[in-house]
């Protein structure tokens, strides 16, 4: 099989309506109704799929893998975080006081 | 007046019955050698990602054509394995086109095109058929026929307008195969009835039907619009087939014919 001479288009699929659209790879094609055309026997065959979107990969912008140190945090960002919370740890508390009581386990908020 | 619905295989009895099940072979016939033909393509295809949609749509075909195979058995013919290997080529009740060999690339999208056209227009029907053992099943199959269709209009429209030699490699295709696209719509031996019982309409109908809904993709695509002689003389729907077919049917049936009772 010769080499492609089409471009590269990433497919993303949408398992439900109402989901976000998920990557999940890409397809040689000339052009955007034929990427999604022969997306979905690529990716849309094999599991749930109610939507499909293309996108020409010349589109996507990305950046230098040379640069990632700059998604690194430098000091502690915790409090970015849910867990950095104090009401994380009632709830946490609390589910432990419960444990072998009820099956609730939602954590209700005192 | 209106056709009364048709609940079981049960129901079905006399002529009726019988022509019920000459139309099944006609449908799941063609799809079992539609879908092997085009199977052929599996690892050849021009490109990876064109290969796989075609060998995908060749499973659905086989696939339909089990389904068909299913209902022929509800109404108590063999099973569907030995309706796909081992009957004869006499026995198989397919048009002329599915038969013809796999060809070029051009020939083979040409051929997609106009027989899954043609499907939609017959599974459209097949939908609200007063048999409902099938008009369940065609409801259900409408949705990969539909995407059948865009793959063939999609490739007939590009390869219409892209370079000299795929046009030129386009038509030579349509000059091929549209001599058999009368062939898709041969009328059976029960048309009629199966018309008047609302079954399905009847070939001649589906015939005018079709032509209408690819008028404007051969157009755009400059291929002129297959013809059909006044008169059919009877081929695939009556046993007589174009010499293609028995080799096709030797390789599809020689494994399962080494021991026919063996368990897959």
């Amino acid at each position: 099989m010769s080499d492609s001479q089409w471009r590269v288009w990433e497919v993303f699929h949408q398992q439900a309506r109402g989901d976000a659209h998920i990557y999940v790879g890409s397809v040689h094609a000339p052009d955007a109704e034929m990427a999604l055309l022969l997306a979905k026997e690529q990716y849309g065959r094999r599991q749930a799929c109610v939507n499909m979107w293309v996108v020409d990969a010349r589109h996507i912008h990305r950046t230098e893998y040379s640069d990632s140190d700059i998604f690194s945090p430098g000091t502690d960002k915790s409090y970015r975080e849910a867990y950095g919370y104090d009401t994380t740890r009632r709830i946490r508390a609390v589910r432990e006081s419960r444990k072998g009581g009820t099956a609730r386990d939602g954590g209700e908020e005192t | 007046m209106t056709p009364s619905v048709i609940e079981n295989a049960g129901d079905l009895s006399g002529p009726l019955r019988a022509a019920v099940i000459e139309l099944l072979y006609w449908l799941a016939d063609n799809d079992l050698v539609m879908g092997h033909r085009n199977s052929e393509w599996t690892g050849l295809g021009p490109i990876l990602e064109a290969d796989i949609a075609f060998s995908s749509m060749a499973q659905d075909e086989m696939g339909h054509a089990l389904a068909y195979y299913q209902l022929l058995h509800d109404l108590g013919e063999r099973d569907p394995d030995s309706l796909a290997f081992v009957r004869e080529p006499r026995e198989f009740r397919c048009a002329a086109l599915v038969c013809l060999q796999r060809d070029d690339w051009a020939f083979s999208l040409v051929r997609q095109f106009l027989y899954d056209s043609a499907e939609h227009v017959r599974l459209t029907h097949l939908a609200s058929s007063a048999y409902q053992p099938l008009a369940s099943l065609a409801r259900k199959l409408v949705g990969e026929e539909k995407y059948h269709l865009m793959h063939g209009r999609s490739w007939i429209e590009r390869l219409g307008r892209a370079t000299d030699e795929s046009r030129a490699r386009l038509a030579a295709a349509m000059a091929k195969a549209a001599p058999h696209a009368a062939g898709l719509f041969e009328a059976g031996p029960h048309d009629a009835l199966l018309a008047q019982a609302g079954i399905l309409p009847s070939e001649r109908a589906l015939w005018d039907e079709w032509r209408d809904s690819i008028a404007a993709d051969l157009s755009h695509a400059e291929l002129a619009m297959p013809g059909r002689p006044p008169v059919l003389p009877p081929a695939g729907r009556f046993g007589l087939h174009p010499a293609d077919l028995a080799p096709l049917l030797e390789a599809m049936q020689r494994v399962y014919r080494l021991d026919p009772t063996a368990a897959w």
